[in-house]
């Protein structure tokens, strides 16, 4: 029931609109890449998913993590502006469940953008290489890898927008972290583990071990998220 | 049979006590006119009923339900309208209804039923970011009326609202206990507006509780203490004068 009410309560705010045409507008990257320079990659070593990911998805993921935190605050901006989450806590719902009905909201948003941008892999390969066989369930790998290594970054985003009152504190907040998360080396294990960095990892079939890390860390993240938001719901009571 | 019962219901923050032990009892099927001057703590109860703030010590029953134990099902039985009309902007007011209908698991009819009660039906379909003052308070008032819930705690509910509004406001409550067979906590500076609503009243001052009773009994009692009571305006203001003076407060 939360999820479907936070889709009713998205209405009119340019959160579906903003989903679709970010994720138009980095599905949009791979392929003006491989229309303006296309030379530079044909030639190239390993499966086509690996060379366009390598050569576009520094870009793609900055702009579906900035989609993701302008998301997140558009979502508590709605319940703050006009005080409307103060009714929602005096109404018989946890905050934990609207938190989670935002959580999956968002989370579909992204599944839906990461399928527009595999949408537009699979055009270039198609285009511009050759799509061989085995070739869509490499692409589901790789994307599937990016969804799960977008959730820490889509929960940490939504537990900022629910600490700051005001959207442009966590909005300010979000894109320090984007921008940092950029500036990590993304060879450096520890320091890409950071929910903003992680998504900027590519899935790599040659070393499935160090894919497997990154996928335990990031259900770990996850969790560690999850308990932090529930003890800032008790916290924050404690202290109004 | 008392509704809502506190005992030695207290809230503090750092270096202030906005509600200090203060034991309510709210009659069932009563209107109880929670009155004080700004900062009395007034809100600060209603919230600690709705649980938007936690007591600091002391303990309240809504209904024989126990807080923080049964949180959940004493807000199901509560309908509220707390300091500010809250809503979504965004939505028409009937959405924003739809929504609390929704959570309350109540039937469709509802929230038509509600918009009609304050007279916002022929608003509904526009959005709430442009409703005037008075609208958003009609529709503050709907959220809580809709479901028509046993205890309904209003915090000023007529602020912003021109005289036929306060008008139709106040006659609506009034008549809510009878309508509805429910139990209003409303609360008010004014002490002119709840001696036109409540049956029994409590007064706030400095988060103390200075008296609770009917309005007969309110004048018995300041007059046994040397109070004016020709005007319950002038009875009020004494007696919150005679509480300041005595905790040696700056007015």
């Amino acid at each position: 029931m939360s999820v479907s009410l936070e889709c009713k309560k998205v209405k009119r705010t340019g959160f579906l609109p903003a989903f679709l045409g970010g994720g138009i507008l980095a599905a949009a990257v791979p392929v003006i890449n491989m229309a303006v320079r296309s030379e530079m990659y044909l030639d190239l070593p390993g499966n086509s998913i690996q060379i366009l990911l390598d050569a576009n998805w520094q870009m793609m993921t900055m702009l579906n993590v900035l989609l993701v935190v302008a998301g997140a605050c558009l979502l508590y901006h709605t319940e703050y502006a006009d005080n409307a989450m103060q009714k929602m806590k005096s109404l018989p719902i946890r905050e934990s469940s609207i938190f989670l009905g935002k959580a999956v909201l968002t989370i579909c948003m992204s599944l839906f953008v990461l399928a527009i941008e595999a949408g537009a892999v699979a055009f270039c390969t198609y285009h511009w290489f050759e799509i061989g066989n085995g070739f869509f369930s490499e692409l589901c790998k790789y994307f599937g890898f990016s969804f799960l290594l977008m959730l820490p970054c889509v929960i940490l985003s939504l537990l900022i927008s629910e600490a700051c009152k005001n959207m442009w504190v966590s909005l300010g907040i979000g894109v320090v972290c984007v921008f940092t998360a950029t500036m990590l080396p993304t060879t450096n294990f520890a320091l890409s583990l950071f929910p903003f960095a992680m998504p900027f990892q590519v899935f790599a079939s040659t070393d499935v071990t160090q894919s497997m890390h990154y996928i335990d860390s990031a259900i770990a993240e996850l969790a560690v998220l999850c308990l932090a938001q529930l003890a800032f719901v008790k916290a924050r009571r404690l202290l109004e | 049979m008392n509704i809502i019962e506190t005992r030695d219901l207290t809230k503090s923050y750092a270096d202030f006590t906005a509600v200090s032990g203060i034991n309510l009892h709210i009659p069932k099927g009563a209107v109880y006119g929670f009155l004080g001057p700004n900062g009395a703590g007034k809100s600060t109860t209603m919230k600690m009923f709705l649980g938007l703030t936690k007591p600091t010590s002391g303990s309240f029953t809504i209904d024989g339900k126990k807080y923080p134990d049964n949180r959940v099902q004493i807000l199901k039985e509560i309908g509220s309208f707390i300091e500010a009309p809250a809503f979504y902007g965004n939505l028409s007011g009937e959405e924003n209804l739809e929504i609390i209908r929704k959570i309350l698991g109540l039937p469709k009819s509802s929230v038509a039923e509600a918009l009609e009660i304050v007279g916002l039906t022929q608003y509904k379909k526009r959005l709430a970011k442009k409703y005037s003052l008075g609208m958003k308070q009609r529709l503050g008032l709907a959220s809580a009326l809709i479901g028509k819930p046993p205890i309904l705690i209003l915090d000023e509910p007529t602020n912003g609202l021109d005289p036929v509004g306060i008008h139709e406001i106040r006659t609506l409550i009034r008549s809510l206990p009878e309508k509805f067979d429910c139990t209003v906590l409303v609360s008010s500076h004014l002490l002119s507006e709840i001696e036109r609503m409540a049956d029994t009243i409590g007064i706030l001052n400095h988060g103390h509780l200075l008296f609770e009773g009917t309005l007969d009994q309110l004048k018995l009692s300041a007059a046994s203490q040397g109070y004016p009571t020709d005007n319950l305006e002038d009875t009020f203001l004494a007696l919150i004068d005679a509480d300041n003076g005595q905790r040696g407060a700056v007015r």
